[in-house]
C-alpha cells in the first residue's frame, strides 16, 4: 500500500517490548510462561511459513500473515484463539489483503497434507472462514502492514552494497520469528539487518550510517536482539523448533473441542 | 468499547479492542441496497449522531470476508480527507441476523454480520440533480467539480484509483460538501506493481476508452475520464455517453471524440481489443461542436478530460489549475449552497409499496404510465416556450422539499422503471400530455413531507411537458430563458433520471457494477 508509514495505523500501533512480551491473562492462568509464549509464536511463524511454501505466495504475504498472528496475541489469549487455527487464517487473510488470494479449500488441502500426523492442526474450510471474522475484529480491521523489504532494497542501493541483498534479505525474513515488526518502524529493522550483514561480510558502512543521522543506538540494539535470537534458539531454518521443545508447550493449549 | 447486547454479556471482550455492536445504533431507515448489502440511516443512541450503516453481506460468500470489502476497508482506513467519505468504524451484530419482520435470515453461515459505519450524507450527486425542478448554478457546478477533483487528487497522490466515479458515488451533504464514496472497486497502485489490473471496472457510461480496448495497465487517468463524463453531464443535463454494451459505448466515444490512430494516441493499435473494435471509418472529433453551448473555459477543460490517449489526459492536479475554476463566476463556497431538505421519516419500504400500487393501478387501467425515471433534456432551445414558465425554480431557488435525493433511495424492482433504458429508446422522454409529471416515485418520496414550504416546486411540471422530441442536444444555442450568468448551461434536471449507469449490467457478468452507493 501506498501513503506513508508515518501516517499509517501500523505506525500508531507500534508497541513497547514489554507489552508484546506480556502473556495474556487467560494463558498465564494455564501456566504458560513468557518463554513458552515466545516459543509458541516462533513455532507458529514456522507453521505459517511452511504452509506458505506449499501454496506459493510472495514473501510479503508471509510477512503480513506473521505480523497479524503476532498482533492478535497482544490482545487475545491463545486459549480463546487457538494458534493452530489462527496461523493458517492469518495466511488466508493476508493473501487477500496483499492481492494474491489463496482459496480456502487449497489452504485446507495443504494443511491436511502437511499435518497428516497431528489431528490438532487440521481444520475445515468453515473453521477458517469463521476465524477470519474473529481475526478481522481482533485486528480492529487495520490490515495494512509495512515491511522492511522495500526500505531494505532502497537503503542497500543508497549504501552501494547491493551485493549484500540476498544476505540481508534473509536476515529480514528471520526477524519475523521475533516480534520486532510490532515494536520498531520497518526501516529501522532494515537498517539493523544491513548493519549485521555489513559487519559479518566486512563491509565498512560506518560513514554511510553516520550520514543517515539515525539513532545508531536503536539500530545496534535491534541488531543485538537479532543476534541474541540466533544465539538462543539456533533454529534449523527448514524444520523449526525441535519437537521435544515445542510439543509439551503446545500440549498446554487446548485444541478445538 | 464493546457493549453487550441485551441478554448477552461480553465478558471476554477487552475494553479497547474489538468492534462495538451494531446495537449501539438505532436503524432509522433503509436508504440503499446493492448486491453488496443494505445501507441504513441510523442514529448512534448514545450521541444521537446520524450515520450510514453499510452492511457487508456475508452469505453467498464462499471465500469468507469479501475481498472487495477488504480493499475498501484497507483504503478507507488510510484516506482522511474532507472530500473522501469517512469510515468511522466497523461494528458487528452479535446475534443471528434478523430481517425487518424479526425473522432470522436463513442461509447466513456466520453468526453475526458486519457493518461499516460512515458519516451520513444527505444526497448523492445523481439524486440531487434528479430532483424535480433541480437546477444547478454555474458556481455550484464549479464548486462540486472542484471538490470532486480535490478529493480525487488526494486519492491519486495516495496511489488509490477509485475506479467507479459516477454521480451516485459522489455524496453531498447539506453543507455543500462533496465526498467520494464507494471504494468497493478501488485499488491501490504503485509504479513498481503496475499491470494486470482488471479492465472490468467503472460503470459503462463512465468507462474510458483504454479499458474498453482491454488495457490492464492503467492509472489515475481512468478516473479522470469518468470525471469528464460527469462534468459534461452536469453542464449538459444528462449523461453524454450512454452505450448499452461495450461495443456501443466505444462507438459512442468515437462518435464524440473521434476515432483514435497512432498519431493522436501512440500505441492504440497495439491495444488488446483494438482489432475487435477497430472503427469502420475514421470520424472527426466533435466535442467542441457537440457542446458549443458550454462556456469557453468549461469546454476547454472538458476537451482535456475527454482526451482519448490516457497519457495525454489531464490529471486531477492540473485540472484544478484550469482557467475554468479561476474565472468568473468563481466556484462558490460550499456553505453558501442551498440546503436541500431530506426526508428521513419516510420509509423506503413505503415508497416501494406505493410504487407497486401505482404500477398495478396503471396496469389495471391499461394506461401506459409515463416512465418515472425519464430524465428531461435540458433547456437549451430558446424556442421552447415553457422555459419561462412561472414556478420553474430559479437559480438559488429555495430547496424542494422532496425526499432525500439519494439515487439509491429510489425503489427498485425487477422490471421496474428504474431499469436502465437505452438512450433514445421508447419512453426515454415523457410522452406528450404527461406534463403533470405523474410520477409514482417522486410522489411517494414527497409523501409525509410534501407539505413543506414549497410543495408546488416539489412536484413542478417537467419543463418539457409536451413533445419531448427536442432530443438530447436540444437546439444548441446557449440562450437560457431566464437567469443571468449564474445559470447552468445545461438547464434544469427535470424529473428523476432514467436508469443511470448505476445498476448497469448489460455488458455481461460485471456484477461489480451493480453496487449501490455506499459500498
Amino acid at each position: 500500500m501506498a501513503a506513508n508509514f508515518w501516517t499509517s495505523s501500523h505506525c500508531k500501533q507500534l508497541l513497547d517490548q514489554e507489552d508484546v512480551d506480556k502473556v495474556p491473562q487467560a494463558d498465564s492462568d494455564r501456566g504458560i510462561t513468557p518463554e513458552e509464549f515466545r516459543l509458541v509464536k516462533i513455532h507458529m511463524s514456522f507453521h505459517i511459513w511452511r504452509l506458505a511454501q506449499q501454496v506459493k505466495v510472495r514473501q510479503r504475504v508471509i510477512a503480513t500473515a506473521v505480523t497479524y498472528f503476532r498482533r492478535v496475541y497482544t490482545r487475545k489469549s491463545m486459549l480463546d484463539y487457538d494458534p493452530r487455527l489462527v496461523a493458517p487464517t492469518c495466511l488466508y487473510l493476508a493473501s487477500k489483503v496483499e492481492e494474491s488470494t489463496v482459496q480456502a479449500r487449497l489452504l485446507v488441502f495443504y494443511i491436511k497434507k502437511m499435518c497428516a500426523s497431528d489431528e490438532k492442526y487440521r481444520f475445515e474450510i468453515k473453521d477458517i472462514l469463521e476465524m477470519e471474522m474473529k481475526l478481522l475484529e481482533a485486528l480492529d480491521y487495520y490490515l495494512v502492514v509495512y515491511h522492511p523489504y522495500r526500505p531494505l532494497l532502497q537503503l542497500l542501493q543508497d549504501a552501494g552494497i547491493t551485493d549484500l541483498t540476498q544476505f540481508a534479505w534473509g536476515i529480514v525474513n528471520d526477524t519475523y520469528k521475533m516480534d520486532l515488526i510490532l515494536i520498531h518502524p520497518p526501516y529501522m529493522i532494515a537498517l539493523a539487518c544491513i548493519y549485521i550483514a555489513s559487519v559479518l561480510k566486512d563491509k565498512d558502512t560506518t560513514l554511510w550510517f553516520e550520514e543517515l543521522r539515525v539513532d545508531m543506538n536503536i539500530v545496534k540494539n535491534i541488531a543485538m536482539e537479532i543476534l541474541d535470537f540466533y544465539d538462543t534458539y539456533k533454529i534449523d531454518p527448514q524444520r523449526g523448533l525441535p519437537e521435544d521443545k515445542i510439543t509439551p508447550v503446545m500440549n498446554k493449549l487446548p485444541s478445538k473441542a | 468499547m464493546a457493549v453487550a447486547a441485551p441478554g448477552q454479556l461480553n465478558l471476554d471482550e477487552s475494553p479497547s479492542w474489538g468492534s462495538r455492536s451494531v446495537d449501539c445504533f438505532e436503524k432509522l431507515e433503509q436508504i440503499g441496497e446493492g448486491t453488496y448489502g443494505q445501507v441504513y440511516m441510523a442514529k448512534e443512541t448514545e450521541t444521537n449522531e446520524i450515520v450510514a450503516l453499510k452492511k457487508i453481506r456475508m452469505d453467498n460468500e464462499r471465500e469468507g470476508f469479501p475481498i472487495t470489502a477488504i480493499r475498501e476497508i484497507k483504503i478507507l482506513k488510510k484516506l482522511h480527507h474532507q472530500n473522501v467519505i469517512q469510515l468511522k468504524e466497523i461494528v458487528t451484530s452479535p446475534g443471528p441476523e434478523r430481517d425487518e419482520q424479526g425473522k432470522p435470515i436463513e442461509g447466513n453461515k456466520y453468526k453475526g454480520s458486519i457493518y461499516m459505519v460512515f458519516e451520513y450524507m444527505d444526497h448523492d450527486l445523481t439524486g440531487l440533480a434528479d430532483r424535480p425542478g433541480m437546477r444547478f448554478t454555474v458556481p455550484q457546478i464549479k464548486c462540486y467539480m472542484r471538490q470532486l477533483l480535490t478529493g480525487l487528487h488526494y486519492c491519486h497522490v495516495n496511489q488509490v484509483l477509485h475506479r467507479d466515479i459516477k454521480g451516485s458515488n459522489l455524496l453531498i451533504d447539506n453543507e455543500g460538501n462533496l465526498k467520494l464514496a464507494d471504494f468497493g472497486l478501488a485499488r491501490s497502485f504503485s509504479s513498481d506493481h503496475n499491470g494486470n489490473l482488471t479492465n472490468r471496472v467503472i460503470t459503462l457510461w463512465y468507462r474510458p476508452p483504454e479499458l474498453l480496448l482491454g488495457s490492464t495497465r492503467y492509472g489515475p487517468a481512468v478516473d479522470m475520464w469518468s470525471v469528464g463524463c460527469i462534468f459534461a453531464e452536469l453542464l449538459n443535463g444528462k449523461p453524454i455517453l450512454t452505450g448499452k454494451n461495450e461495443p456501443e459505448q466505444l462507438s459512442k466515444i468515437f462518435e464524440l471524440c473521434g476515432t483514435p490512430d497512432e498519431l493522436i494516441w501512440p500505441g492504440v493499435t497495439k491495444m488488446p481489443w483494438y482489432n475487435n473494435f477497430k472503427p469502420q471509418r475514421p470520424m472527426k472529433r466533435r466535442v467542441k461542436e457537440s457542446f458549443k453551448h458550454f462556456d469557453r473555459h468549461a469546454l476547454d477543460l472538458l476537451e482535456k478530460m475527454l482526451t482519448l490517449d490516457p497519457s495525454q489526459r489531464i490529471s486531477a492536479k492540473d485540472a484544478l489549475d484550469a482557467e475554468y475554476f479561476w474565472t468568473d463566476p468563481l466556484p462558490c463556497d460550499p456553505k453558501s449552497l442551498p440546503k436541500y431538505e431530506a426526508s428521513h421519516e419516510f420509509q423506503t419500504k413505503k415508497k416501494r409499496q406505493q410504487q407497486r400500487q401505482a404500477e398495478e393501478a396503471a396496469k389495471r387501467q391499461k394506461l401506459q404510465h409515463p416512465p418515472s425515471h425519464s430524465r428531461l433534456p435540458p433547456i437549451q432551445n430558446p424556442g421552447q416556450p415553457h422555459q419561462i414558465r412561472p414556478g420553474q425554480p430559479m437559480h438559488n431557488a429555495p430547496p424542494v422539499a422532496a425526499g432525500p435525493s439519494h439515487h439509491y433511495a429510489k425503489p427498485r424492482g425487477p422490471g421496474g422503471p428504474n431499469r436502465p433504458r437505452g438512450p433514445g429508446g421508447p419512453n426515454r422522454y415523457p410522452q406528450g400530455g404527461n406534463q403533470g409529471g405523474y410520477n409514482p416515485n417522486r410522489g411517494g418520496q414527497g409523501g409525509g413531507y410534501g407539505s413543506g414550504p414549497y410543495p408546488q416546486q416539489g412536484r413542478g411540471p417537467p419543463p418539457y411537458g409536451v413533445g419531448g422530441a427536442g432530443g438530447p442536444r436540444g437546439g444548441g444555442g446557449s440562450g437560457y430563458g431566464v437567469g443571468g450568468p449564474n445559470y447552468t448551461q445545461g438547464g434544469p434536471y427535470g424529473a428523476s433520471g432514467p436508469g443511470r449507469g448505476q445498476n448497469y449490467t448489460q455488458g455481461g457478468s460485471r456484477n461489480q457494477q451493480q453496487y449501490g452507493n455506499w459500498q
